[in-house]
């Protein structure tokens, strides 16, 4: 009798000690196999197989076609250049601006608490509001930002939406300002775990709060650096929903009159739920898919050096 | 940009809990009510015609859900595909009814709940735009038609010194031409714009060719009937005229507002766009007729996807929906014009006259327009090519093709041959 409640419990302790972790964590994995894995599974499928969703009869397997189309296709290329102009107009803003922020919050404040809650206001702001509102203060007439610039002397109001270099920074300007902060605050929360006297041993030898942030704040913050990095990089890449709403037609979704501004997942929209054409749409979200992951990796190693680290 | 992997997929997960949770209470109240759930975009007149269904039908209760145009049609896709969500009535546009069509085995065959006794009424060609290809299957019932013509601020006419009495008004524009001269006369004299858009000519004066974007085999016809009105809208451009507002955008919504146009196209329905958008300019508006005579813009259908639960239901609904006395009072309301030519004789349609509009007499003036329209062959990939040579308009309004007619026009042609390939 005295034994067996004893078997039970330490079977149950061991169990506890071996399986719980798995347990408590298998939510996450099973959430993503289903809404992470099969949705790319799913779609390298698709990728493979005309799918007109305006022809039902058009199926069965394409092979690479959908793919080699792609390769000609100069819409697609321009939307990989708005892609990656848009994403260096605002990622290296963003993480540079990020890490002064950061450092200016890192220092003794007053209502210091009052700046830190503050900078990470635009995060919480509904994306689709704020890129309403700047869709009106980028609008040609009557926008902010062409007031503001007749008063720095611009001859002319510039038409935001004509050309793909002020389309591109005006995007960019919505993304940089709603990721500032909350970038800021992940480097905040690192540079808290670092020594005070490091610092104070930099200051004796004559190091100014630039020197400080670039030569000892940033290579010991280093492994949260590569992680924006990384996150920016897929966010960047991924750029959907202020491309589409700075239109003014929205549902057009071409990015501009002459798609200046059109990002890849703004034409994987477009072909797939304006064109109708699923097959071709999969083809093009895994290439984008392919890109980011190359461009990640390359991100990550290139930072690691930067920051100077070894491996 | 967006971070949380994590978040996301929990919410994704928590929504499919409640969706599933959510579907068991959502069939009805249980004492044997049905609940009809039509999906719609702008104002189908829908709203007080709900009520009195509902008060003659105790069982029954209606759901509107309004949302935006292209974002309904491609819902009603999405759910076609998926296998199930759609609404038990959905409305579809002229512009996407040849998409749908071809898809008529997802759609009641209306034809089987009698609805042929009611192909007498409708203008043909609206009843064909809707049947099937083999003619077999009639997968919806038309509302309403969009006879054209043109809306015009009669204060702002009055500064510029041109006549504000609609037949005089008619009178200044036969022709096209015409009215981009009375627009530099007005752009003269006030130093404001005259139109809102370039397109909002272009897709008007299309309306008016007996051969659109594509003819009956499906072939690209850009020499016809587009090239004609891409001229019209790059002269128009050209002159000046324009005020560049990009249909149905915030922009343009606020335009309506501060008078930044003169003029708009109007079809039948574009007056209760204008009445609910600034209803402050009551009474300032008018109407006289278009340039080039009739011509069709919009329309649109009523369908019950087979997939709805409750199809009796929504067909005896559509069925009620259709009568004259209903298709006449949605007139009244928001001036969709019935696609049913018998109406256009009943005075309470000849004889309407509209406030809104310094009581012009809207019934005469769009059943006319109506009555003398060209119907036109819309392609399949009609939607995406206009907003293809669109684009290539806005782009000579402002940006990169800006004022260089000639080379908008070859670009117009290769962007819609894109188009039509995708």
């Amino acid at each position: 009798m005295t034994t067996q409640p004893h078997g039970w419990r330490n079977r149950l302790l061991r169990f506890d000690l071996r399986y719980t972790p798995y347990l408590l964590i298998a939510p996450f994995f099973l959430l993503f196999a289903v809404f992470g894995i099969f949705p790319i599974v799913f779609n390298g499928v698709v990728a493979l197989r005309h799918w007109r969703l305006d022809d039902p009869t058009l199926t069965g397997w394409a092979g690479w076609a959908n793919f080699e189309r792609l390769l000609a296709d100069d819409a697609f290329w321009n939307a990989l250049l708005n892609t990656f102009g848009i994403f260096l107009l605002s990622t290296v803003p963003q993480l540079t601006l990020a890490l002064i922020v950061a450092g200016l919050l890192n220092r003794k404040l007053r209502a210091q608490t009052w700046f830190r809650v503050g900078v990470l206001l635009p995060y919480v702001t509904p994306l689709t509001a704020s890129t309403l509102i700047f869709a009106v203060v980028f609008a040609r007439d009557t926008g902010v930002a062409n007031w503001v610039l007749s008063l720095l002397g611009t001859a002319e109001p510039i038409d935001w939406r004509a050309a793909k270099w002020s389309s591109w920074i005006a995007i960019a300007t919505m993304v940089n300002w709603k990721w500032i902060g909350y970038n800021a605050l992940l480097y905040l929360a690192a540079m808290q775990s670092i020594p005070r006297d490091v610092y104070e041993a930099a200051a004796v030898d004559g190091a100014g709060p630039w020197r400080q942030l670039w030569r000892i704040t940033v290579p010991m913050i280093r492994p949260v650096v590569i992680f924006t990095v990384i996150l920016s990089t897929i966010g960047g890449l991924q750029l959907f929903t202020e491309p589409m709403l700075f239109q003014q037609n929205a549902a057009a979704a071409t990015g501009g009159a002459n798609r200046e501004w059109q990002t890849i997942a703004l034409l994987i929209y477009q072909v797939g739920w304006k064109d109708l054409n699923l097959g071709y749409a999969a083809a093009m979200s895994w290439a984008l898919f392919l890109i980011i992951v190359v461009v990640a990796v390359l991100n990550a190693v290139v930072t690691n050096r930067l920051g100077g680290g070894r491996r | 940009m967006k971070r949380s992997q994590f978040v996301r997929m929990a919410a994704a997960g928590l929504a499919g809990l409640l969706l599933v949770t959510g579907c068991s209470g959502n069939s009805g109240g249980g004492d044997g009510a049905v609940t009809l759930k039509i999906n719609f975009w702008g104002d189908f007149g829908l709203d007080e015609l709900k009520g009195r269904y509902e008060a003659a039908n105790p069982h029954v209760r209606i759901s509107l859900n309004t949302g935006e145009y292209n974002a309904q049609h491609e819902d009603l896709q999405k759910k076609l595909i998926a296998g199930s969500g759609a609404p038990d009535i959905a409305a579809i546009d002229e512009g996407f009814i040849i998409q749908f069509r071809g898809q008529a085995d997802q759609f009641v065959n209306l034809l089987d709940k009698g609805a042929g006794q009611y192909q007498q009424r409708y203008l043909p060609w609206k009843w064909q735009q809707s049947l099937s290809a083999d003619g077999a299957s009639q997968i919806g019932l038309g509302t309403d038609i969009g006879g054209l013509a043109m809306c015009y601020r009669s204060d702002l006419f009055a500064e510029a010194g041109l006549p504000t009495e609609r037949d005089r008004v008619s009178a200044l524009w036969p022709t096209w031409d015409a009215f981009i001269a009375t627009g530099q006369t007005y752009t003269g004299k006030t130093g404001r714009k005259f139109i809102d858009a370039g397109t909002n000519i272009f897709n008007p004066v299309l309306g008016q060719q007996p051969v659109g974007f594509y003819d009956q085999g499906e072939t690209l016809r850009m020499e016809g009937g587009p090239k004609v009105a891409f001229d019209v809208a790059a002269k128009a451009i050209g002159a000046g005229l324009s005020a560049d507002l990009a249909a149905f955008s915030p922009e343009w919504n606020a335009g309506f507002v501060k008078g930044d146009f003169a003029v708009l196209a109007c079809p039948a329905w574009m007056q209760g766009h204008i009445q609910n958008t600034a209803p402050d300019t009551s009474g300032k508006w008018d109407i006289a007729a278009i340039p080039g005579g009739g011509g069709n813009w919009g329309g649109s259908f009523l369908t019950i996807p087979k997939q709805g639960r409750n199809i009796d239901e929504a067909y005896k609904f559509l069925e009620w929906l259709v009568q004259p006395e209903q298709q006449i009072e949605i007139f009244k309301k928001v001036g969709n014009l019935p696609s049913q030519p018998a109406l256009y004789d009943d005075p309470a349609i000849r004889d309407f006259t509209n406030p809104f509009f310094g009581n012009a007499p809207v019934g005469q003036i769009f059943s006319g327009t109506a009555e003398n329209l060209t119907p036109q062959y819309l392609g399949r990939r009609n939607g995406p090519t206009r907003v293809a040579v669109e684009n290539v308009l806005n782009r000579l309004a402002s940006g990169d093709l800006k004022g260089k007619a000639a080379d908008a026009w070859t670009e117009a042609v290769k962007e819609a041959q894109k188009a039509a390939q995708a």
